[in-house]
């Protein structure tokens, strides 16, 4: 075999043992901008400048399209299932459903982690309790239909704005709620209610505010 | 050829290979030809595990399911193992399936092969589990993970206390349910600073692995007041354990599935508390949701959230076989 064949044959092999490796582990792939821009999307997903903008440019404008209090408390006191139909919201498949909720109320209790208001007129019951403790869960995420699930790319990111949102309704709403909460005070409050158990969730009511003031 | 032409031809060669391995790399979304239906059209029901009852329950309620609408149902088994589910996706696309019902093993991993169905003409519906990506299935039917947890971590505080130790055992790492149980659990209890994880270690969402982390868990930390398992298999094995070692009368286990042994165990008070999820809820809507697709309904919504329930001793009664007594 002459030198010359024998570098050839060497080259060859060598050559095809790459293509076979790169066969496997290619050196980049192709993929379509949609699918790398969700990617890009997915990867760097910021709960904390999503929540600074939903808050100031949808939260706070949304208020006006929350339930009267008064007319949610009377319409459940008549028929809970009524008063679902006309003015709860539910997220996918199950029992659980959210009221979003907004009204006025007069201090009737105050405990450890909430502020127990009367909201209808002659009555010193508490019929609303506001959350003042440490605020858990998806109440607000998805009591105000504002956010959908579908608009993120991952649960785990959409869950994100669930900590992002509870956490600044604990730094922004709840000092000053805390400092109001006196007996016989008037609250006005924004906020939503999920109702678990209707047997014990709907009396009181427990809302989540994000807005809370006095009149 | 002469030796000069294989010379210059062969980098040629060498180049266009390349480019051609990188685009093959990653199938691209897109509606390929529809597979051929036979005369009775088939489904796949692919599940991640058939080792753990509560997927057998999903499994089984999907084929059931899709069977009384038509179809010849065929289970997959992926064993846990992304290679082995890319092995039944290729079975799958080969043998001309109309529709794919999909437990995924893996919220990344599992993309690839659900585009593979997509370009083939195979729509898939996703149960239980998420991948991590809207452009894929036609819809996701999921259990709401972190809204279970949120509440069986205040339900954790409220029975624990504010302050003890406590060990986790995680699902499988590549699961966003494993993570979304884990950030829910985890989004109240470490508000207490004094409840302290003393060990967080995955079992794979396995019972037999579960016993083994348990024992050796237990062996470092024979104090602890509590386990929180990433699922019902995995607080089976604990309690195993715990009972092997005399301490299921002093550790509270806590699971996540709402399988029936575990709720068993809760109306025995043996174990404290799980997150119900709906299996069979879920299996339902999947296989609904493939036959409207087939029959020509385009209108899903990407992702279907399923409330997961807190199942404790003072409701036990109200729940079982998975979901609850009057519903499903």
């Amino acid at each position: 075999m002459t030198s010359g064949r024998r570098r050839l044959i060497i080259c060859s092999t060598a050559m095809g043992s790459a293509a076979v490796l790169l066969y496997f582990m290619p050196l980049f792939h192709v993929v379509p901008l949609e699918v790398a821009g969700q990617r890009s999307v997915a990867a760097t997903f910021d709960p904390v400048a999503f929540v600074d903008s939903f808050w100031t440019e949808r939260l706070l404008p949304s208020a006006d399209r929350a339930v009267d209090v008064a007319t949610l408390v009377a319409a459940v006191r008549e028929d809970r299932q009524a008063a679902k139909r006309a003015h709860g919201r539910s997220v996918g498949l199950g029992g659980v459903y959210y009221y979003f909720v907004a009204g006025t109320g007069r201090v009737v209790a105050v405990e450890k982690n909430s502020v127990g208001l009367a909201v209808l007129d002659g009555e010193q019951q508490v019929q609303v309790a506001l959350e003042t403790g440490n605020i858990f869960g998806n109440t607000l995420r998805d009591g105000t239909g504002l956010l959908d699930v579908n608009d993120i790319a991952n649960s785990q990111d959409f869950n994100a704005l669930s900590s992002e949102i509870n956490g600044r309704i604990e730094r922004e709403v709840l000092p000053s709620l805390r400092s109001m909460a006196v007996t016989g005070a008037t609250i006005r409050f924004v906020g939503c209610a999920e109702i678990v158990d209707e047997d014990t969730d709907l009396q009181p009511l427990r809302i989540v505010p994000f807005i809370a003031e006095t009149p | 050829m002469n030796r000069t032409s294989l010379r210059v031809m062969s980098p040629s060669v060498f180049l266009l290979f390349i480019l051609l391995a990188g685009c093959g790399g990653d199938p691209t979304p897109g509606g390929g030809a529809p597979a051929p239906l036979s005369a009775t059209p088939k489904i796949a029901v692919i599940v991640s595990t058939l080792n753990n009852p509560w997927f057998v329950v999903l499994a089984d309620t999907a084929k059931e399911h899709a069977g009384r609408l038509g179809y010849d149902v065929t289970v997959f088994d992926s064993q846990n193992d992304p290679a082995k589910e890319a092995a039944q996706f290729e079975n799958v696309i080969a043998s001309g399936y109309a529709a794919v019902l999909f437990n995924p093993t893996d919220a990344d991993g599992s993309i690839a092969n659900v585009r593979r169905a997509k370009e083939a003409g195979i729509p898939v519906f996703c149960m239980d589990r998420e991948i991590n990506a809207t452009d894929a299935a036609v819809s996701q039917i999921l259990s709401d993970n972190y809204s279970g947890c949120v509440a069986l971590g205040q339900y954790f505080v409220k029975q624990v206390g504010e302050s003890g130790k406590y060990v986790e055992l995680l699902g499988l790492v590549g699961d966003n349910n494993t993570w979304n149980r884990s950030k829910g659990f985890h989004s109240v209890v470490d508000r207490y600073p004094e409840l302290k994880m003393v060990a967080q270690q995955s079992a794979d969402f396995d019972r037999a692995k579960a016993l083994e982390v348990m024992e050796a868990v237990l062996q470092a930390n024979p104090d602890i007041d509590a386990v929180f398992c990433g699922n019902d298999a995995m607080a089976m094995g604990a309690y195993q354990a715990l009972v092997a070692s005399g301490k299921d009368k002093r550790v509270k286990v806590f699971g996540f599935d709402g399988s029936e042994d575990v709720v068993k165990l809760i109306a025995e008070g043996k174990i404290v508390a799980t997150g119900m999820q709906f299996p069979k809820l879920m299996a339902r809507t999947a296989a609904e949701s493939a036959d409207k697709y087939l029959k020509g309904d385009r209108d899903f919504p990407q992702k279907t959230p399923v409330a997961v329930e807190l199942v404790h001793q003072g409701n036990v009664g109200k729940y079982g076989d998975y979901g609850r007594k009057e519903a499903e």
